[in-house]
């Protein structure tokens, strides 16, 4: 007692700092020997807590499994035997191991194990959630030791998790007395864990999980070689489908109502290495499958002493626990698609919310609830739409700041109605002057004739700003001015200017290519042009830098 | 990059609505003999703009939601024209007027047809399509009127 009192500081810092793997290993065993040897459990149990968490947190809770598996293979023959068979199962399932080991520790004659383990079964969650956060989260907020789990230290759910890493590690630690003899075991197989972990498919996970198996019983069959085929048959009985373990216990199979087909594949993979999943479960558990399985298992387990029905039990209420965390896996999406892949056979639909939260990946720092995720998603859009629009818009590229942007778009908008207005009007104007009707239909024939041709040129109209629009709109005025009062004094001026600076921008490109794209593009600008320029030139014949092209065309439409 | 529908094919759309709008400008003239008082002028600079945005709608399709909400438009119109018509003049002056708080988001609703039912983002891409054809259309439009005008 005194011993371990003493040591329980030391213990509670090294796992704390969370320091290399082989330290806490090497400090493993002597913490479990210490435990072993300690009659008092609760103490053990509140020792071996922050082991096992940190044992977890580091290999992410495969380390647990295994260790869980390990013990089995380090005591004695019957010890041994027994507890491999349910300490798998244990792994598997948090809750319902105590029980089983329970029986385990009634074969081995620790009826005082088991009275003291019972209450540390039920309460381990709240009792050790406090210490279990604080430790979980801290070995989570180094970033070397746990890039998995690093990620879901902010997820709401991460306390229940939490809750269950403490209820798992109960469990666990109990292992770890068992295995006071097999220290250089767990060094191996934690890194196996670790190999698993990493590989990210779930086909790897399996393969690895089972695997994991054999070497579980390769190892353990050297030193037992005689219990090899009882670990076997438990293996099996573990890894076997529903309806081995139905044929095996009637009466379990009575007390749990549902066995899901996918109920190997979760034991393997939570034998292996998702601690999320074991998380799950034991809640799953916890809330009812214990209170529903004990006495059943109980009276099994005082009636029953084969590993196989520990095992199946075992087996059985983790399938229970699955269709109970399937129903609550929607409330936390991470854990969710865990539980969803044990349970892909029956429903594959919930699969689907976790790739969506992947999908929309948030930076460090940034909030990570589904609305705050959409809110951002949303302003990505609309920042992007504000880009095209400032390259739409003109002079809106040296704008800064959405409100002047808006500002500037909307003023645009107004100018371009109100230059479509405008132009109505004009024309509604210039319809009663044009009498000629057989001239307006050729005239029209032409335009659309030739419109054809010169649409292929607007685009580089369209990259033209507004201010051409401008200037026609201060221009045309003044020429309906021009014509009326035949003052062409000043006309021939601005008709000019305006030309001359409409035109840079269209006509450039087309006049480098002038040999022969002379015709349409003459056509193009012209019917800009040619009722601005035309009286400029009928009366001046002046020539512009392009006044060769322009004359040309007059002559044409005249 | 540019969000999907946003560049419109300008060519074939200013093709399409520069016959369609030639066309209705001829049907009104032939309908409409010239007549120089304003009232006149007034009352057909209005029909030519309404016809402007409806053969821009049309050109368009009904694939924007602001042509949709134009054509939609233009068919309720023509269909309660007589309605509307004898209806009080006072009642649509008060429809008419627009919601007493104007944010720059609220202004750019009322401009772009449509608008008032579209979030902001949808908002934004209708303004550029809309934008895109308001300036084609006020091409085309400038490019007929000079052509008459000569």
């Amino acid at each position: 007692m005194e011993k371990e009192n003493m040591r329980q500081p030391n213990w509670a810092s090294s796992t704390f700092g969370m320091e290399i793997q082989p330290n806490e290993l090497n400090y493993a065993p002597d913490q479990l020997t210490n435990c072993f040897f300690n009659p008092n459990w609760d103490n053990s149990v509140d020792q071996s807590d922050p082991f096992e968490s940190a044992l977890s947190s580091i290999v992410s809770s495969p380390a647990a499994s295994n260790a869980s598996a390990i013990p089995g293979g380090g005591g004695d023959g019957l010890m041994i035997r027994e507890l491999i068979g349910r300490l798998g199962s244990i792994c598997n399932s948090g809750d319902i191991s105590p029980q089983n080991y329970i029986a385990g520790h009634n074969k081995n004659n620790n009826s005082t194990n088991t009275s003291c383990y019972s209450t540390p079964l039920n309460s381990p969650p709240k009792l050790n959630l406090s210490m279990m956060d604080s430790q979980i989260r801290r070995n989570l907020t180094i970033p070397g030791n746990h890039p998995s789990l690093a990620p879901f230290s902010p997820d709401p759910g991460f306390a229940e998790r939490a809750a269950k890493f403490s209820c798992f590690v109960s469990n666990t630690s109990f292992m770890g007395l068992n295995e006071t003899e097999l220290p250089y075991r767990l060094m191996p197989r934690v890194e196996s864990g670790k190999l698993s972990r990493a590989a990210s498919n779930q086909s790897l996970k399996l393969a690895t999980g089972s695997q994991m198996g054999v070497q579980e019983n390769n190892r353990s069959s050297p030193q037992e070689s005689n219990l090899a085929a009882d670990k076997k048959l438990s293996r099996l009985s573990r890894s076997s489908t529903p309806e081995n373990a139905e044929l095996g216990d009637s009466r379990e199979g009575s007390t749990v109502s549902e066995q899901i087909p996918g109920g190997e594949v979760s034991n393997k993979v939570d034998t292996e290495t998702n601690c999320r999943k074991r998380k799950s479960i034991p809640r799953g558990k916890a809330k009812e499958t214990l209170s529903l399985t004990t006495p059943s298992a109980k009276d099994s387990k005082v009636a029953l002493d084969n590993d196989e029905s520990n095992a199946k039990r075992s087996k059985q209420d983790e399938d229970a626990g699955n269709e109970k965390d399937a129903a609550k896996g929607k409330t936390e999406p991470k854990t969710a698609g865990d539980v969803n892949q044990k349970q892909n056979k029956d429903n594959s639909k919930p699969l689907e919310p976790p790739k969506d939260y992947i999908h929309v990946r948030a930076r460090r720092g940034q909030a990570t609830d589904s609305h705050s995720l959409a809110e951002r998603v949303r302003r990505e859009k609309i920042s992007e739409r504000m880009k095209f629009l400032q390259d739409l818009v003109p002079g809106c590229n040296k704008v800064t700041g959405k409100a002047v942007m808006l500002d500037e778009i909307i003023n645009y908008v107004q100018s371009l109605q109100r230059q479509v207005e405008f132009l109505s009007m004009k024309l509604s104007t210039v319809n009663p002057r044009m009498d000629l009707n057989m001239d307006a239909l050729l005239s029209k024939d032409i335009f659309q004739s030739r419109g054809a041709l010169p649409h292929t040129l607007y685009p580089i109209d369209s990259a033209m700003p507004v201010f051409p629009f401008g200037y026609q709109h201060q221009q045309v005025p003044s020429l309906h001015g021009g014509i009326a009062n035949g003052t062409e004094n000043q006309f021939p001026v601005n008709s000019l200017n305006a030309a001359l600076r409409r035109n840079p921008g269209a006509q450039l490109p087309p006049i480098d290519g002038f040999g022969e794209a002379t015709p349409e593009v003459s056509a193009l600008w012209e019917d800009d042009l040619q009722s601005v320029v035309q009286m400029a030139f009928a009366q001046n014949k002046q020539q512009s830098f392009h006044g060769s092209m322009a004359a040309a065309q007059m002559k044409v439409e005249l | 990059m540019t969000p999907k529908g946003v560049t419109l094919n300008t060519n074939s759309h200013k093709i399409k609505f520069a016959r369609r709008f030639i066309r209705t400008l001829l049907k009104m003239r032939k309908n409409a003999p010239s007549s120089s008082s304003i009232e006149e002028i007034r009352k057909r600079s209005q029909r030519i703009k309404i016809a402007a945005y409806s053969s821009m709608a049309h050109a368009v399709g009904s694939r924007r939601a602001w042509s949709r909400a134009i054509l939609f438009k233009l068919r309720n119109r023509a269909r309660h024209h007589g309605m509307m018509r004898r209806r009080s003049m006072k009642k649509r002056v008060i429809k008419n007027d627009p919601p007493g708080d104007q944010s720059q988001t609220n202004k750019l609703r009322q401009l772009v047809p449509g608008g008032k039912a579209m979030d902001m983002c949808s908002l934004l891409e209708e303004t550029a399509h809309y934008i895109r054809s308001l300036s084609t259309q006020v091409k085309v439009m400038q490019t007929i009127a000079d052509h008459f005008s000569k």
